[in-house]
């Protein structure tokens, strides 16, 4: 079976935002179709439908003509107005056909006869052209899919020439030994050195462009998609299609898939306005999702990318699929947590469920403004600020001096979850709005408590009535401390000092000495550190036996992170012990401790 | 038990001056409920927590009521409350007598039989989905044996009460609001065995084993409506809600009549006890149940200490994490868990059969070890709190129950021990007197294999009841059962020759609980066992003047009794006549060192040789610190009889360590997890009862004829502290305050007793009292 794939978007930096502002005034230039200036790409995470979730489901009534058969025009076309009706009016524009629709129902590819992918015709017999103009005629954009790559179906032998390139054939595009790449090495690798090659793109880019798709999932891109090595390095695909795509005129969004390489986010960056940074979604079972598949893996998986977020590109969750109880296979409560993880990650919002058959519940998840305009804000994505335990609170500061915070509960079972305010840096009164309810839930002194169900959440803007929170930093590497074990004193340049301590592994132990609190209590210490994946440490006070706490990954062991852990102090001095115990704990750089216990 | 609560005996003179005792089912007509008009006293000890408990994790998170034979854990979900309810009699299986191929018990769920769940109720009250509400907050009220669950949406605060009443023998939940609020949602009520043409608001059934069983719900409102809709009961802008539920079997404690009561309709009795109930409010029956579950609670109090401010300020799950995580003693949380043990017993144990592996709080149909009766430790366990910490009237369901099921165990004992394929028959060839299995059930049934020694351990536990309390009427209703285990053991010891030439007696093949040789003979923890039965029927026999000559007999064979040494191999007391170490070094259980707790052979005080102190000591020590529940209490028992507080309370803080993905510990709902298996922790009762005395002795240390104020006291405690109410052997209660590790204060109180020694810091006083008296002890400072 073929594997699921899905888009990432491309996410552009800084620099990609400037080519998108000239990019988007040539645009308006083009006098024909674009009449209207649009605005930049990926200003904000897009809002949409896919297919795939449908496509990749067992649940009943899908996929009558095989795997994957829920894809056709009918269906695409039905999606569309549904989305018009319900949806559209909350921002939701994408009508994004996924994988297949150059397949027929044996998942047989077919091609025109230049190598590039030809609509199938049992699925889309009015063509692909005809479908954009359909979804653009309900003021909707139109969205399609392709893997990296030379298809091998399109090959030919080789002698497949390339459209508007004289003498270039598919032979002259790829690598002399047919080496294959792409996440199901469905392809062979594109040699981009050979003049050929970008030809290729630019020929699928036109005719995308000419169909009038606003939008591209490009899928399978490696380093990712469960692939490295150089022959399955696809950055250079990706550039291709980045200036294709723009060599069209016409602004079509880049989005890149799936799980893609974090070492090559500034790939992503500059050619793409999205990245998949996980794998699929979808459970491939009886219902669209499952919350232990992979729904919950998002909450490790989404922290190191936070920082790589931001307008042009965006860190993409996959699909929403929290539409329908019954068919997404989820509780109430892990739908809205999903919902909410994917809003405060600020990933873009497209939901993979039938909204044709959206229950009351999930169309109040899917159209909550107020949860949309966390998504949608100019605001930076939340962060997980106290991550350690399945108890979790997310975070993050918005730009007129509120924040937005999502409590999790991702244990199998109820439980309290506190937000406090010294972990979000001010202490005192805060008043706090519950989003999902639309309730002002009044003044709140230094923490929020909520009850939360298993794999539940809430959703808060909290507004600080008090005053901002000093604290008093410690250096890991500190002369003062002491390292046991393995543990030693290392160079960083992210970090502050330019030091931090490592290697805290299998009894490697941190004590850092004197930590002088006025007042006996529990701070929420602010831990700056660094793991090139998700690691945990033991932190202790004094004598205490402390407590395991799980530091996410900070993407690779270069770069700094914080999250905040509860310690008991009492008055005066004391220890604070990170203990690697058994296993691996990340590299210290520094903690902060507030001056005010919780 | 000075009070103005009808005990169990006082109820039992009333049932038989109105003609009702013989026979009394588990499930009966109660009389007219004593109406209280009594306010709920403010909570002095109380629980709380800031979420509800899940449909999965109602074990550690549900919050358990009981009236001594109804119980329910209940999940406090603000929008759709569950309780699964539990009658404990409601077991599967019966007298269990066609013997395995190996002349041992079946041990299956259809022979031996399993406790299993009564009925679940759910009231689903869908805008107040957990997710809609804030300011959850619930707590479980010990004083007045009331949870309580409390959330505000939309403005408006909603609160919850559910408890268990005895004296109404029904469940009740009352939802109600600080005004403005209305209640819409609906009630299902059901069995859990697949039971058929049931009600909206009742259902019956019956097992294989001819059990019949039957349960009822009543639903009751102001304003709004509430109606029956199909197979719910609806309800619709209420402002308040009360749904009162019963159920019950037609169990009955009677041998004779196979433990059924044949005239007994146990689906119309519970429809008749919720319809009495529902003719009262809310009100009137929360304050008729508090003030029944008060009379009890109020017999002992207990403070180790005064907690910090921040400790104060955590719910108490956090408060537990937190105890672990800083190692900083909480002596208020730690007094707390002892009550809450206490606050188990009142739920869990009243006039109905006792409390097993779970008491009356499960899950499912199917709980481990079938939630039954453990012989080899388990209800024993279970029951050395209750006189300790001033709940003896609750150990009458023990009692009752080894009184009831004694026929059957002497008639399977005879009829089945001696079968030539059980490999623990009396290779003397004889058999006389009862024994039982390493399990029990209900109906005289057996589980598992023999427990030989069994017998005398239930004894020892019942005759320490007679201990504290001095009641006559119990000495005469455990006496058939001491004989009877005297009986046994007269048939089974067995004459053997020492190195050193000395002819002693021990006893045959048998399992020390549960490690090593299957059949050893003179096992240290029967020959322990059988010295303090032999040792406690001459005491009975002599208080009661009976059986003259037979006590003479049992007493010349206690003499001939072989006793454990210590191995010259190990340095510890032995477990097997044996030096080499035959089991587990860390094993769970404490078998050979039966007689250093619960009994007292083994004293460091000089009277005991100190080669043995020592080898017990040495056993003691590796056996380990790291164990779980029980095993840790019972450790934490034996280190403050070797008056070691130091370990005693390390263990007390081993089980107060938070269960996390099913680790040995406490979980949420302060239950005592086991891990039985990686991620899979169980639900073991003993451990909430066993560390709560472990607690108990290390402040006071009592025997007949002497007592010791703070034998063990940690440094935890030390500041300063009191317990009121503790009952002491000998037959007095005991009043103690102390301050900077010493005692201050001491009331001895005589409920029965006459004479005994008080002992502090290696000075002892004489105290000499009638019954009812009390003298008040000072000036112990140097």
């Amino acid at each position: 079976m073929r594997s699921p794939s899905h888009s990432v978007l491309p996410a552009r930096g800084l620099r990609t935002v400037l080519v998108m502002a000239l990019t988007a005034a040539f645009a308006a230039a083009v006098p024909a179709a674009q009449a209207d200036t649009p605005a930049p790409i990926a200003a904000k995470p897009y809002m949409g439908w896919s297919s795939w979730s449908m496509q990749s489901s067992k649940y009943p009534g899908l996929n009558d003509k095989g795997d994957y058969s829920y894809l056709t025009e009918a269906n695409v076309l039905k999606q569309t107005d549904a989305m018009a009706s319900k949806l559209k009016k909350y921002g939701y524009d994408y009508v994004n056909i996924d994988a297949g629709w150059w397949m027929d129902w044996n998942w047989k590819e077919g091609y025109d006869q230049y190598g590039r992918q030809k609509a199938d015709p049992a699925r889309f017999p009015s063509g692909m052209k005809a479908v954009a103009d359909r979804i653009h005629a309900k003021g909707l954009k139109a969205g399609i899919y392709l893997p990296a790559g030379l298809e091998k179906g399109a090959y030919g032998d080789g002698k497949t020439p390339i459209w508007n390139a004289d003498g270039c054939t598919t032979a002259d595009i790829v690598y002399g030994d047919l080496r294959t790449t792409n996440g199901w090495d469905s392809a062979y690798k594109i040699d981009f050195d050979k003049p050929c090659a970008q030809k290729y793109i630019d020929s699928q880019a036109r005719m995308l462009a000419d169909w009038g798709y606003d939008f591209l999932k490009l899928d399978g891109v490696g380093p990712g998609s469960g692939k490295s090595g150089d022959q399955y390095d696809n950055v250079a695909d990706v550039a291709a299609w980045h200036k294709a795509i723009a060599a069209t005129g016409r602004p079509i969004h880049l989005e890149a898939s799936w799980s893609l390489d974090y070492g090559h986010a500034a790939d992503w960056q500059k050619y793409t306005n999205g990245w998949r940074i996980d794998t699929d979604v979808e459970c491939y079972c009886n219902t669209l999702v499952t919350w232990e598949n992979s729904v919950n893996d998002r909450w490790d998986d989404t922290p190191a990318w936070t920082g790589k977020a931001g307008p042009g590109g965006w860190n993409d969750l996959d699909s929403l699929d929290v539409g329908n109880g019954a068919m997404d296979g989820l509780t109430k409560a892990e739908r809205q947590s999903y919902a909410t993880l994917w809003a405060v990650a600020k990933s873009p919002l497209f939901t993979g469920d039938d909204i044709t058959k959206l229950d009351d519940y999930g169309v109040s998840l899917l159209t909550n403004r107020e949860v949309i305009g966390i998504d949608q804000s100019a605001n930076p994505p939340a962060r997980p600020i106290t991550p350690s335990d399945p108890q979790q609170v997310w975070a993050a500061k918005n730009a007129d001096g509120t924040y937005t915070v999502a409590l999790f509960n991702l244990a199998d079972s109820p439980s309290a979850v506190t937000a406090d305010w010294t972990a979000l840096g001010f202490s005192g009164k805060a008043s706090v709005r519950d989003l999902w309810n639309h309730e002002s839930l009044g003044s709140f002194q230094n923490k929020i408590t909520e009850a939360l169900p298993a794999h539940g959440s809430r959703l808060f803007t909290v507004t600080p009535k008090g005053a901002a929170l000093a604290s008093t930093g410690y250096e890991a590497e500190a002369s003062g401390n002491t390292l046991s074990g393995n543990a030693s004193v290392a160079g960083c340049d992210a970090c502050s000092g330019q030091k931090k301590v490592g290697n805290l592994y299998q009894g490697g132990k941190l004590t850092i000495n004197n930590v002088t609190v006025d007042k006996a209590g529990t701070y929420l210490v602010k831990v700056a550190y660094i793991s090139g994946d998700s690691r945990s440490a033991t932190i202790s006070a004094n004598s205490g036996a402390g407590t395991s706490h799980k530091f996410p990954s900070t993407g690779d062991w270069g770069t700094v992170s914080t999250v905040s852990v509860p310690v008991t102090l009492k008055a005066g001095a004391n220890t604070i012990t990170f203990d690697s115990g058994s296993g691996y704990a990340p590299d210290v750089d520094r903690i902060d401790v507030p001056k005010s216990p919780r | 038990m000075q009070n103005n609560q009808p005990s169990r005996r006082s109820f039992l003179a009333l049932a038989a001056a109105t003609g009702a005792l013989a026979g009394l089912p588990s499930f009966t007509a109660s009389a007219a409920p004593l109406r209280s008009s009594e306010p709920l006293s403010t909570p002095r000890h109380q629980l709380w927590w800031q979420a509800p408990a899940g449909d999965g994790s109602m074990i550690e998170q549900g919050l358990p009521v009981g009236n001594g034979r109804l119980g329910a854990l209940a999940s406090n979900d603000s929008g759709r409350e569950l309780l699964l309810i539990t009658d404990a009699t409601l077991w599967t299986g019966g007298l269990n007598d066609t013997l395995d191929s190996d002349g041992q018990f079946p041990y299956g769920r259809a022979d031996f039989g399993s406790l299993t769940l009564l009925a679940r109720l759910t009231v689903e009250i869908p805008d107040h989905d957990l997710g809609a509400v804030s300011g959850y907050r619930r707590t479980l009220d010990l004083d007045n044996g009331v949870v309580t669950a409390s959330y505000v949406r939309s403005g408006v605060t909603y609160r919850r009460q559910i408890f268990a009443s005895r004296p109404d023998d029904v469940i009740v939940l009352h939802f109600g609001q600080d005004g403005g609020g209305r209640y819409t949602g609906s009630i299902t009520f059901e069995g859990t065995h697949g039971e058929t043409g049931g009600t909206a608001e009742s259902f019956a059934g019956s097992f294989a084993n001819g059990l019949k069983y039957g349960a009822a719900v009543k639903a009751y409102g102001s304003g709004g409506s509430v109606r029956v809709s199909g197979s719910r009961i609806t309800f619709t802008d209420c402002r308040e809600l009360t749904v009162v539920l019963s159920g019950g079997t037609d169990y009955a404690p009677d041998a004779a009549a196979h433990y059924r009561n044949p005239s007994l309709d146990p689906l119309a009795l519970a429809r008749t006890k919720v319809k009495a109930a529902a003719r009262n409010s809310a009100d009137t029956l929360l304050r008729t149940h508090a003030a029944d579950h008060r009379a009890l609670f109020g017999q002992f109090d207990l403070s180790l200490g005064t907690s910090t401010a921040d400790q104060r300020g955590l719910d108490t799950w956090a408060r537990i994490q937190a105890r672990a995580d800083t190692g900083d003693p909480d002596p208020e949380l730690e007094a707390a868990y002892a009550q809450f043990g206490r606050y188990l017993m009142i739920a869990g144990s009243r006039d109905s059969l006792p409390m097993g592996l779970q008491g009356i709080w499960l899950d499912g149909n199917d709980p481990d070890w079938m939630g039954d009766y453990h012989t080899d430790i388990n209800i024993q366990m279970n029951y050395w709190m209750a006189d300790r910490l001033g709940l003896s009237q609750c150990f009458d369901a023990f009692t009752d129950y080894c009184v009831d099921q004694l026929p059957s165990w002497t008639d399977t004992t005879q009829r089945l021990f001696q079968d030539p394929r059980n490999r623990y028959r009396n290779s003397r060839g004889k058999v006389a007197g009862w024994t039982v299995g390493i399990s029990t059930n209900p109906f005289g049934g057996g589980g598992w294999w023999w427990h030989p020694a069994g017998n005398a351990w239930l004894c020892q536990s019942l005759w320490e009841h007679y201990e504290f309390t001095r009641s006559r009427a119990h000495l005469e209703k455990i006496y058939p059962l001491l004989k009877g285990a005297c009986e046994f053991w007269e048939a089974r010891l067995l004459t053997t020759t020492l190195d050193n030439g000395k002819e002693v007696l021990i006893a045959d093949s048998d399992w020390s609980p549960e490690q090593g040789p299957l059949d050893a003979k003179g096992i240290t923890y029967a020959q322990e066992q059988v010295w303090i039965l032999f040792g406690n029927f001459r005491t009975a026999a002599a208080e009661l003047k009976r059986d003259a000559g037979y006590a003479a007999t049992i007493g010349g064979l206690r003499e001939r009794l072989y006793l454990p040494v210590v191995s010259p191999k190990t340095g510890w007391l032995e477990e097997w006549m044996s030096p080499d170490n035959l089991g587990e070094t860390t094993h769970r259980h404490l078998s050979p060192l039966f007689n250093l707790f619960p009994g007292d052979r083994i004293r460091p005080d000089g009277s005991t040789p100190a080669d043995i102190v020592k080898g017990a000591t040495a056993l003691l020590t590796a056996r380990g610190m790291d164990s779980f529940g029980w095993a840790n209490a019972w450790r934490s028992l034996c280190w403050s009889r070797l008056k070691d507080a130091d370990k005693a309370y390390q263990l007390v803080v081993r089980n107060l360590r938070p269960s996390s993905n099913g680790s040995n510990g406490t979980s949420p709902n302060l239950f005592d997890i086991y891990e039985v298996e990686q991620g899979r922790g169980i639900f073991q009762i003993e451990a909430n009862f066993g560390t709560p005395t472990a607690i108990l002795e290390m402040l006071l240390y009592s025997r007949p004829g002497h007592l010791e104020l703070l034998p063990a006291l940690p440094d935890a405690w030390a500041a300063s502290g009191s317990v009121t109410g503790a009952g002491a052997r000998g037959g007095f209660v005991v009043d103690l305050r102390w301050h900077d590790g010493k005692p201050t204060e001491a009331r001895i109180r005589s409920v029965g007793g006459r004479t005994t020694t008080v002992v502090y810091g290696g000075k002892a006083r004489t105290v000499t009292l009638k019954p009812g008296q009390s003298v008040t002890l000072k000036d112990f400072a140097r």
